[in-house]
């Protein structure tokens, strides 16, 4: 009989209280791993830009705009191979189907620079011959129900009155992360527009795509320096430093989730702490005659620890089980399909289901420390001598 | 009934045990409540930000001031009302310019951030009776002088005493003194003279928003169909208090709605906790079980018994949990504020409500936790209970 067979055969002497051990240890587990996951998928779309992508925008604000001019300056740096412009239009549904979705104005090179977006060549043909054309995410045209050909209004927050569109064609991501509840219309179609006199021949952001061997931090400063003598100076980021400005105030309560994720394995602790520390004092007498035929203390720890590592290793098993079970096939493809603006992507990775093991195993550890440090440390005879 | 001073004496046995599944139930409460103080603060900061009797008047479609333009010939028209309490400063209707700004946090993390800029005109801070100079001096009209609230004083580079940032290439802002207005989320604002910030962002003739203050809060319906039947204007009225409302409604929803869903799952741990505890109590007093019922306490009060000990239990953790969960209480938290797209400092904020609550919480996981176990103890036969 060795160490794992005595925790094993001692587990089974309170079926019931390891039963529920293991279910908290699970249960910490998926939540663990629930929010964990939350804070990774919300990053994960910023952490997946393209590297080859920068955003040029105002220094001074995203809501100050750029002057028409400046998208043909960018154009003509050597090293960029692709350029587009867009406008954030503020698109709302008149019928409050969805809370929110983007909706911007791109010139025509958007989908040459967002290549990502896949858009069948001939709807894309036909977007650039259509001024009131506009191309749907796959998710939003579902959301709406329409399909290419279809008439759709749209209101906005920034240009008042209702917005009449023809739908001419639907993108479809070809990356995990990019949204797909976009609508862009046509930069020219918003700009002739008398209802847009506030931001006439202006854009709101520039998306620049370098060559190879072009640096991006090197791009970055070289576009910025061409606009620093101007009114309108710009600041120039990576695409994945472009998305995170938008979700910057966002960082407090990722962080204070991550604080909170760990808040539950504390209890997983306390939890697990307190069975082996019960199943040692119903045992105390056990361990006085294992002492006294001659195991040494160190066994005595040997046996606590192995108990209380194999619940957490088999509860953190479980809860691997269950994540792979509730998230990855339950709640994840559901909130991928409806709430697709805030979390396109919602899987637990791997990584996540590791560490949450790893966490449950040391842990699991630390709590069977402190009952067999006294367990090992009780003289024989009074270990003997205890009847509770 | 069986004394409950039984119950008492009982929990203060089994001290570790006791410690261990209280403190699990405290974590849980100490979330639950943290969550709720968050949401609170977020109401408090954006309820005291709005009057009854004063309106806020933006462009019809937008619902915030961000997306907001109204024109000097609107704010004369908005002025000659009977309702408009003309002796308030500025003959009781400012027309003020918003827009956000991009700061970098000054905590050496290179985040940025967020930060709103108010374009007021002198009276704009009179105009808001709540507003004091709390260290520094009030910004002298016409200059780029400007007071920074008290919430965000500190907290972005050059956005302290003697700082200065710039809006637009070479016309520094600079900042002479930090303000208050008792917890609102004005205190998390850039207030500035209305020509200064104007220009800096090249925006002449218009503002964002008019603020209206009128002859009492019993005004207002006349005055918003006065100003609404007017179809030269397309403006759209709202009371200052239900603006902010609206506001914070998403905000605070969405915390606490994070909060409390995180607590309930988190509960389901610590709930499996306090019935591991008690059931292990079950356990070790069979034979005192046993005992009773041969005294002639029947099986609904041994279950109530143990169910009031179950109880005890979980207010031991509630009550450690609410207390604990005060420190919050000198911590103030940044949230994104959902219509603004910028930063509110937000203070944990304590009601009693919030402590009931709590307190419920951690009575029905007691409750629910030590539920079967005290029907197991309701069960157990006194004959065999007795010669085991």
């Amino acid at each position: 009989m060795n160490l794992a067979t005595y925790a094993r055969r001692n587990l089974f002497r309170r079926r019931g209280r390891t039963i529920l051990t293991v279910l908290a240890v699970a249960v910490a587990v998926l939540i663990f791993s629930a929010i964990r996951t939350v804070g990774v998928t919300f990053n994960a779309a910023a952490d997946d830009a393209m590297s080859d992508r920068l955003a040029t925008r105002h220094k001074v604000s995203i809501t100050m705009q750029l002057p028409r001019r400046y998208i043909d300056e960018v154009r003509a740096i050597p090293g960029v191979t692709g350029a587009t412009a867009a406008n954030w239009f503020g698109a709302k549904d008149p019928k409050e189907r969805i809370p929110f979705f983007a909706g911007f104005a791109a010139d025509d090179k958007w989908f040459d620079v967002f290549d990502d977006m896949k858009v069948d060549p001939a709807q894309l043909a036909e977007w650039k011959t259509t001024p009131s054309g506009v191309i749907l995410g796959d998710i939003l045209a579902k959301t709406f129900g329409v399909k290419p050909g279809d008439r759709l209004t749209i209101t906005s927050d920034i240009y008042p009155g209702d917005w009449e569109f023809k739908v001419v064609g639907i993108y479809m991501p070809q990356r995990r992360t990019v949204d797909r509840n976009s609508l862009i219309l046509h930069w020219e179609y918003l700009n002739n527009d008398p209802r847009a006199e506030l931001t006439k021949d202006q854009i709101g952001w520039v998306m620049t795509r370098i060559g190879g061997g072009v640096k991006s931090a090197d791009m970055s400063r070289t576009i910025d320096k061409i606009f620093d003598e101007r009114d309108d100076q710009t600041v120039t980021m990576s695409e994945r430093a472009f998305n995170l400005s938008f979700i910057g105030a966002f960082a407090a309560v990722l962080t204070a989730f991550d604080l909170v994720s760990i808040v539950i394995l504390l209890i997983m602790m306390l939890i697990l702490a307190n069975t082996i520390a019960m199943s040692v004092r119903e045992r105390t007498n056990e361990y006085g005659v294992l002492r006294a035929i001659g195991f040494p203390p160190r066994h005595i720890v040997g046996f606590i620890l192995a108990e209380s590592l194999l619940v957490a290793f088999v509860g953190g098993l479980v809860g691997i089980g269950l994540v792979q079970v509730l998230i990855n096939m339950g709640i994840g493809p559901f909130i991928e399909a409806n709430m697709a603006s805030m979390f396109p992507y919602f899987r637990t990775p791997p990584s996540v289901m590791l560490t949450a093991l790893g966490l449950a195993l040391a842990l699991g550890l630390l709590a069977g420390v402190l009952p067999a440090r006294g367990a090992s440390r009780l003289r024989v005879t009074d270990a003997l001598r205890r009847t509770d | 009934m069986v004394p409950i001073r039984y119950n008492i004496r009982s929990l203060l046995v089994r001290k570790v045990t006791t410690f261990a599944t209280a403190f699990g139930i405290a974590l849980v409460v100490f979330v639950f409540a943290a969550a709720m103080m968050l949401g609170e603060g977020v109401n408090r900061a954006l309820a005291t930000s709005g009057r009854v009797d004063t309106a806020i008047v933006l462009r019809k479609g937008s619902d915030a001031e961000l997306s907001s333009t109204l024109n000097g010939e609107q704010l004369n028209i908005l002025r000659g009302n009977s309702a408009v309490a003309s002796t308030a400063p500025e003959g009781g209707v400012i027309g003020e310019v918003v827009l956000v700004i991009t700061q970098e946090v000054d905590d050496g993390s290179g985040t940025i951030s967020n930060v709103l800029v108010r374009g007021m005109p002198a009276g704009g801070m009179k105009f808001r009776p709540e507003a004091v100079i709390v260290s520094g001096r009030a910004p002298t009209p016409g200059t780029n002088e400007v007071v920074v609230g008290r919430g965000i004083a500190g907290r972005f580079k050059g956005i302290v005493v003697g700082g200065s940032f710039d809006v637009r290439r070479n016309r520094p802002l600079t900042v002479v003194g930090v303000f208050a207005t008792g917890g609102s989320s004005y205190e998390s604002e850039v207030w500035g003279d209305l020509d200064a910030i104007r220009a800096a962002v090249g925006r002449q003739a218009t503002v964002s928003s008019a603020r209206v203050r009128l002859t009492g809060a019993s005004a207002f319906d006349s005055y918003r169909a006065a100003i609404e039947a007017d179809k030269r204007l397309n403006l759209k009225v709202m009371r200052e208090d239900e603006y902010y409302k609206k506001a914070s409604e998403q905000t605070s929803g969405f915390l606490a709605g994070m909060g409390f869903v995180i607590a309930v799952l988190f509960s389901f741990a610590a709930m499996i906790g306090a019935a591991i505890t008690m059931n292990g109590a079950v356990a070790n007093r069979t034979r005192e079980i046993g005992t009773l019922r041969a005294l002639g306490f029947s099986r609904l009060a041994i279950l109530t018994s143990f169910v009031i000990e179950a109880i005890f239990l979980g207010i031991i953790g509630g009550a450690v949990g609410v207390v604990f969960v005060q420190v919050l209480a000198l911590v103030s938290f940044p949230v994104m504020n959902f219509q603004t797209f910028s930063e509110i400092v937000i203070s944990f904020k304590a009601t009693p409500g919030i402590v009931a609550g709590a307190l419920l919480f951690s009575i029905v996981m007691g409750l629910i936790g030590g539920l079967f176990p005290a029907i197991r103890a309701a069960r157990v036969s006194p004959v065999e209970a007795m010669r085991s």
